[in-house]
């Protein structure tokens, strides 16, 4: 597409790549047709090629007012647009660059500003989000509906095995997943036990994407260079990679290197970290699998994170790993379409989000299983609020014998 | 065959517009009975003949309004080609004009498409008496509007067809014509059934608890179909699909008005006493009936089809009338192309 | 006829608010769009070289909402340009500065499935691999698939009669639906055509099809499903050279088989979207066919045999056939994305979309190669070889200087041998804004005449996307193109749009 960004914005790194991307959009309008967003709206400036526009436009110098933040907002960061775009457009790149501008030429009202000030002084901190979750879920009972869908029941945790092995890896605790689902890290340290690696942790947070989205860059940065400083130690040591159980997280920290690139202090590092990342499915998708038994009774439905499939492009993997142990999986249409969760989106956009969820469990329901697996712990606790079956990680099927 | 029989057709048109007459235009007058009484000073296509450009690997076929029809159906069969909607001819006579301007298809027509559907391009003379080409020789074409498709059973009244450009196909490499004994009910039933599976029918008749269904193909698809459909092989299938095309069927020769009626596939049993042939896997239903025609329509409108009295009875309101606003844009078409009304004024529709 | 595009005295802006807020009365006030903002997107459909405002943007979700914007529009002498999904690359949803986009994206619902009858009744907002996704558990599907068929409406795809990759044998979009219902521009509901295979009258379904938004708005639309074949394998072969490979096109029509689809894509296009799809296409190859067979299995076999023989004498380089139903739907899907893929390699194309007589595909092709080196611009041919439609996708770069001017020179020279072989200028893309100046070259002033009486039997104030599709007399006046003879086509040098 034809393009002549503003001088504010031209001579930029950012400017260069924003230009470069914009470049590569032909405007075929392909990538519309899987915009869950365009799909509920039908409206040309809630789908990918209109908000390319309308980023376009910013850089190009029109001042933006209200319309382009509501569009760029209501936008889930699902990536799905990127997976159909043929031209190999990098939508959520885009996506940063024009958020941050457009917030930084329109603000935010004060309401605004505060929720999302919140939201990203409690959700990145275990220490705060997590006693704030076990208030809640002791008084779960007494709570309004509304609440109470959006307060988790307490799991519980199996103990995480304690053999030594010859291969390590290192597993990424992040922010909200220990006090919502401390039982997925440790069924995974399960499964790869059985695998014949250990899997340690670490005092890590959170991986820094919701404040990356949240378009608090800085924040996140000092998140990921805490993040780096933590690990560094474990990865001069030998680790054989950093694993990922959530995808959302996943997606983040295989972004480390082009997000510290400029850092002269930590761009190798986090380089490193980022090629060492790995999806839990990555993982066991090289081993001997046979070693695994786990109880395959249930029919299972897979809710394929956008994090995974559009974020990482693993689109299948999970579904061959379970189908090779044995499970039966049913068939989920629409797979593509986002569940609504989108980290804080489920917070900030809650009439398209639920709609979304509605649609997402529908279609999960479709096939009669007996248990929803997912791979994203947003999804995880966002679908669960109102899903008529069990919704857990699919590694907890696979740890399950 | 000169392209002066061309202008000689313009200038006889300019020449009505000019005296204000109406023309009647005909070709081989084997439709002569088909639509309103046709009215106006005869004016004869049968001079502009003659087959313009046939290149059989194109699959096209472009001739003149006057050529005659089995003059282009025995071209096309030397190349192992066919017009594959099958149009009848009612008659030796027939012209390819006449055949494209009352727009019938045979049995083929709901397997492969109709007369309509293998229109690629016309040249023609409006009511002004203007020379015009519209569509072309190519499969895709859609610089403007259609016109050519349009023209297709316009009963003559939009324009004088000069040149029409057809997409032809191969034959088939095998023909099969099967017989099953059924009730109506279950045969309307069971060709409903095949027609939701691929299959090779091209042609379906119904009559008097006999159904015939003809498969095309090549031999293995044929022999497979066959092997799963069952039914009795016959021998005079070809006679039987050319009987039935060119009405010559016995059921044909009953008394009474014979009216064709066009309903769903799905439509049950009409309602309507009478004695009754069908084709096109139950979308086509003749029926010989002295039924009123205000009753035959209001039982098929039900159905979402429409009747046209095709032979015999009270010609006034041979084809089912049409909603207000449709009729409007009749009107309005009518106008755009023959404002003076001079080309075979009311064989469609009164004023039309 | 009263002044179509009425010349409003006040300025545009206070015109603007005064038609949005009346709109906003009938239908939801974020419906309507008015502020430059959110306009801005809206100014283009899939050929984004040509841009404009329009005066408002109004999305209804309900028929009745469609009438009453068309009674208001009728009233006050608005234009109205109707819009699908916004993929057209002829510039058919070209907003006009003091018309209304009226968008049909809401409309996204299939209404009903009649698996028996094997049809379906869909809103015009229903994008076209939708329609299929939604009968597949019945093993139907609706034929004509668009290489956009992923994001175009079916709306768009009856306005502009569709093609697709598999209509050389189930036919365009015209021959696929059976019924619709239209909103005409004085807002009335009007249903063409009928459940019926017939309909009596004039063949309006025809008229309508293909008309780009100038006849009426498409509001509902009954669709013709078909079984799924039994059996469907394609065939890959490569050819060393383009030509040969566009004559084993005509070869296989000539041996009298009617392959289900038959494409073709040049080393470029295979580049680009191998990039994109890895579907295992040759890359080397200067030229690739995929040729795809349907039927019954046995039948399938033999033609697949007929066509490697003729492939043979055709003189392929190699040949591949999809081992399974996936690699077979890969084939096709990087052939689908076959044009944005190529914007991996360029910034910008330009879509050409003449249709020529096959016998003529060899030599217009080699023509084109010497065409693009002349105007130094890159050309990729990505197209349906089967029914001559001709896709030279020109490469050029928007922030050059002068490169799109050159471009659309290169593109009337493609048009112009298109003309000159026999062809037409356009396919199936439409004539919309883009081919707008080459109309007066393969009509004549009677033939535009007779389309403008056609338009007025529909629209007599002009008020349907008016000034596309087909050019004023004046236009053409200007054009400078009148005096061409039909049938003796000589040319005057074709100067830029
Ligand atoms: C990558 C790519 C590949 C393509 N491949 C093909 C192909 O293989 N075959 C093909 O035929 N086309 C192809 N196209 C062109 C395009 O997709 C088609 O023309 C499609 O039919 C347009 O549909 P749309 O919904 O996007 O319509 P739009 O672009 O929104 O509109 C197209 C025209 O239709 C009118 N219109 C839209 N909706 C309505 C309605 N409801 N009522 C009245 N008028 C309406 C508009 O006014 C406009 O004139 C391709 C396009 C792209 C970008
Ligand atoms: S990221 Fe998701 S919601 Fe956002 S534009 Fe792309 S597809 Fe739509
Ligand atoms: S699919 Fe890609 S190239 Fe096409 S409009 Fe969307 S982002 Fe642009």
């Amino acid at each position: 597409m034809q393009t002549n960004l503003a001088d504010f914005i031209r001579h930029t790194a950012e400017g260069a790549e924003a230009d470069s991307i914009l470049r590569s959009c032909v405007h075929c309008g392909f990538c519309t047709a899987t915009c869950p967003t365009y799909q509920l709206l039908g409206d040309e400036l809630d789908g990918p090629r209109g908000r390319i526009y309308l980023i376009k436009q910013v850089l190009e110098g029109t001042p933006p007012a209200h319309a382009t933040q509501l569009h760029l907002d209501r936008c889930l960061t699902c990536r799905s647009c990127e997976t159909t775009c043929p031209s190999g457009v990098r939508f959520g790149r885009l996506l940063d660059i024009g958020r941050h501008v457009v917030e930084t030429q329109v603000g935010r009202t004060v309401v605004d500003r505060a929720l999302r000030k919140l939201l990203r002084t409690i959700l990145p901190y275990r220490n705060r989000f997590g006693p704030l979750l076990r208030c809640g879920q002791v008084f779960r009972g007494m709570m309004p509906p509304v609440l109470k869908k959006m307060t988790p029941p307490r799991v519980a945790a199996a103990p995480w095995p304690d053999n030594r092995h010859q291969r390590e890896m290192l597993v990424l605790n992040g922010c909200v997943q220990p006090a919502i689902a401390p039982n997925i890290n440790s069924d995974t340290a399960r499964v790869l036990d059985r695998l014949g690696i250990r899997l340690i942790t670490t005092n890590d947070g959170c991986c820094g994407a919701l404040s990356q989205h949240l378009n608090a860059r800085e924040e996140a940065l000092k998140f990921i260079r805490r993040n780096v400083d933590t690990w560094w130690p474990h990865i001069e040591a030998g680790v054989e990679a950093i694993v990922s159980t959530a995808s959302g997280c996943g997606v983040m920290l295989k972004d480390y290197g082009y997000l510290l690139r400029e850092d002269p202090g930590y761009a190798d590092k986090a380089a490193k970290i980022s090629a060492l990342t790995r999806d839990i499915s990555e993982i066991l998708e090289t081993e001997d699998l046979k070693k695994l038994r786990p109880n395959t009774k249930l029919r299972v439905a897979f809710q394929s994170p956008c994090s995974l499939q559009h974020g990482l492009r693993l689109t299948g993997r999970v579904e061959r790993i379970l189908t090779s142990l044995g499970f039966s999986l049913v068939a989920v249409p629409d797979a593509h379409l986002c569940c609504g969760s989108a980290g804080t989106y489920s917070i900030l956009n809650p009439t398209i989000s639920s709609q979304l969820k509605k649609n997402k469990l529908e279609a999960l329901g479709s096939g009669a299983p007996d248990v929803i697996a997912t791979a994203n712990i947003g999804c995880l606790s966002h679908l669960q609020s109102e899903a008529s079956v069990p919704v857990v990680h699919w590694i907890s099927l696979v740890a399950d014998s | 065959m000169s392209s002066d029989s061309a202008q000689d057709l313009i200038a006889a048109v300019k020449r009505a517009c000019d005296r204000k007459v109406a023309l009647c235009l005909q070709g081989g007058n084997t439709k002569d009975f088909y639509g309103r009484e046709p009215c106006g000073e005869p004016i004869s296509i049968l001079s502009h003949s003659g087959i313009v450009d046939y290149a059989p690997t194109e699959l096209v076929i472009t001739a003149r309004g006057g050529t005659r029809l089995t003059e282009i159906e025995s071209v096309v069969a030397e190349h192992k080609q066919m017009l594959a909607f099958e149009p009848p001819s009612f008659g030796s006579e027939a012209t390819l004009g006449g055949t494209i301007a009352s727009g019938l298809s045979g049995p083929r027509r709901p397997y492969v498409g109709a007369a309509r559907d293998f229109t690629l391009g016309i040249r023609m003379i409006n009511g002004r008496g203007e020379d015009l080409k519209f569509g072309g020789k190519v499969m895709k074409n859609v610089a403007g509007y259609d016109v050519s498709r349009l023209l297709v059973g316009s009963m003559g009244t939009l324009g004088v067809l000069l040149e029409i450009s057809l997409k032809v196909l191969p034959v088939p490499k095998v023909e099969q014509t099967l017989m099953f004994e059924l009730e109506q009910d279950q045969a309307l039933a069971l060709q409903n059934d095949w027609a939701r599976k691929p299959s090779p029918i091209s042609a379906t008749s119904y009559r008097e608890g006999v159904l015939h269904i003809r498969l095309s193909g090549s031999e293995k698809g044929v022999k497979a179909a066959r092997a799963r459909l069952g039914g009795e092989k016959i021998d005079h299938g070809r006679k039987h699909w050319h009987d039935i095309k060119e009405q010559r069927h016995k059921f044909f020769s009953q008394s009474g008005p014979l009216w064709r009626i066009s309903v769903p596939p799905t439509a049950p049993t009409l309602n309507i006493p009478g004695s009754a042939l069908l084709e096109w896997s139950g979308a086509l239903r003749w029926l010989i009936t002295d039924t009123p025609a205000q009753k035959i329509r209001a039982e098929v409108d039900k159905l979402g089809g429409h009747a046209v009295l095709f032979r015999g009875g009270d010609r006034e309101n041979a084809f089912h009338p049409l909603a207000t606003a449709v009729h409007k844009l009749h009107e309005n078409l009518k106008k755009a192309f023959d404002p003076m009304g001079v080309l075979n004024p009311g064989r469609m529709y009164e004023g039309i | 006829m009263s002044t179509p595009a009425s010349q409003f005295k006040e300025p545009l802006e206070s015109v603007r608010a005064r038609v949005a807020d009346d709109l906003r009365a009938v239908v939801a006030a974020e419906s309507v769009l008015s502020d430059i903002e959110s306009l801005r997107p809206y100014e283009c459909d899939g050929l984004s070289a040509y841009r404009k405002l329009p005066l408002v943007v109004v999305l209804p979700d309900r028929i009745e909402q469609v009438q009453e914007v068309a009674r208001y529009c009728f009233k006050n002498d608005i234009p109205i340009v109707a819009r699908g999904a916004g993929t057209g690359l002829s510039g058919g949803a070209l907003p006009i500065e003091n018309g209304v986009i009226l968008s049909l994206a809401k409309f996204n619902r299939v209404l009903k499935i009649d698996a028996q009858n094997r049809t379906a009744v869909v809103q015009p907002g229903v994008r076209n691999l939708a329609i299929s996704e939604a009968v597949a558990h019945l093993d139907l599907y609706y034929a004509p698939d668009p290489s956009s068929q992923i994001a175009c409406t079916i709306g768009g795809n009856v306005a502009e009669n569709a093609g697709g990759l598999h209509c050389l044998k189930y036919g365009l979009t015209v021959h696929n639906i059976l019924k619709l219902k239209i909103v005409t521009v004085d807002g009335d509901l009007v249903t063409i055509g009928s459940d019926a295979l017939d309909s009596p009258g004039y063949d309006l379904l025809s008229i309508l099809t293909g008309s780009e938004g100038l006849l009426g708005i498409i509001v509902e639309v009954t669709v013709k499903l078909l079984p799924k074949p039994e059996c469907a394998r394609v065939i890959m072969a490569s050819f060393d050279d383009i030509e040969k490979a566009g004559n084993a096109v005509g070869n296989i029509i000539a041996a009298g088989i009617i392959p289900g689809g038959l494409e073709m894509m040049d080393n470029a296009a295979i580049r680009a979207t191998e990039d994109f799809v890895h579907a295992g296409y040759d890359v080397e190859a200067a030229a690739i066919l995929l040729c795809e067979l349907d039927g019954i299995p046995d039948e399938v076999e033999d033609d697949i045999e007929s066509v490697k023989v003729v492939l043979a004498q055709s003189g392929y380089t190699q040949m591949q056939i999809a081992e399974n139903e996936a690699q077979r739907q890969l084939f096709w899907s990087g052939r689908k994305a076959a044009f944005p893929a190529v914007g991996r390699i360029s910034p910008d194309y330009y879509c050409i979309d003449g249709t020529i007589p096959r016998r003529a595909l060899g030599s217009v092709l080699n023509k084109i190669t010497e065409l693009s080196k002349e105007y130094g611009l890159r050309v990729v041919n990505v197209f349906h070889a089967g029914d001559g439609n001709l896709h030279p996708l020109i490469l050029y770069d928007g922030n050059v200087e002068g490169d799109l001017e050159k471009t659309e020179l290169l593109a009337a020279r493609i048009l112009q041998l298109c003309i000159e072989v026999g062809g037409t200028i356009t396919g199936e893309h439409g004539v919309g804004m883009e081919k707008i100046d080459q109309m007066c070259v393969q009509f004549d002033s009677l033939e535009l005449t007779q389309f403008h009486a056609v338009k007025e039997a529909f629209d007599e104030k002009r008020l349907l996307n008016p000034d596309k599709a087909v050019p004023t007399l004046h236009r053409c006046a200007e054009f400078g193109a009148m005096h061409v003879h039909k049938g003796q086509l000589k040319f005057p040098e074709i100067e830029r749009f």
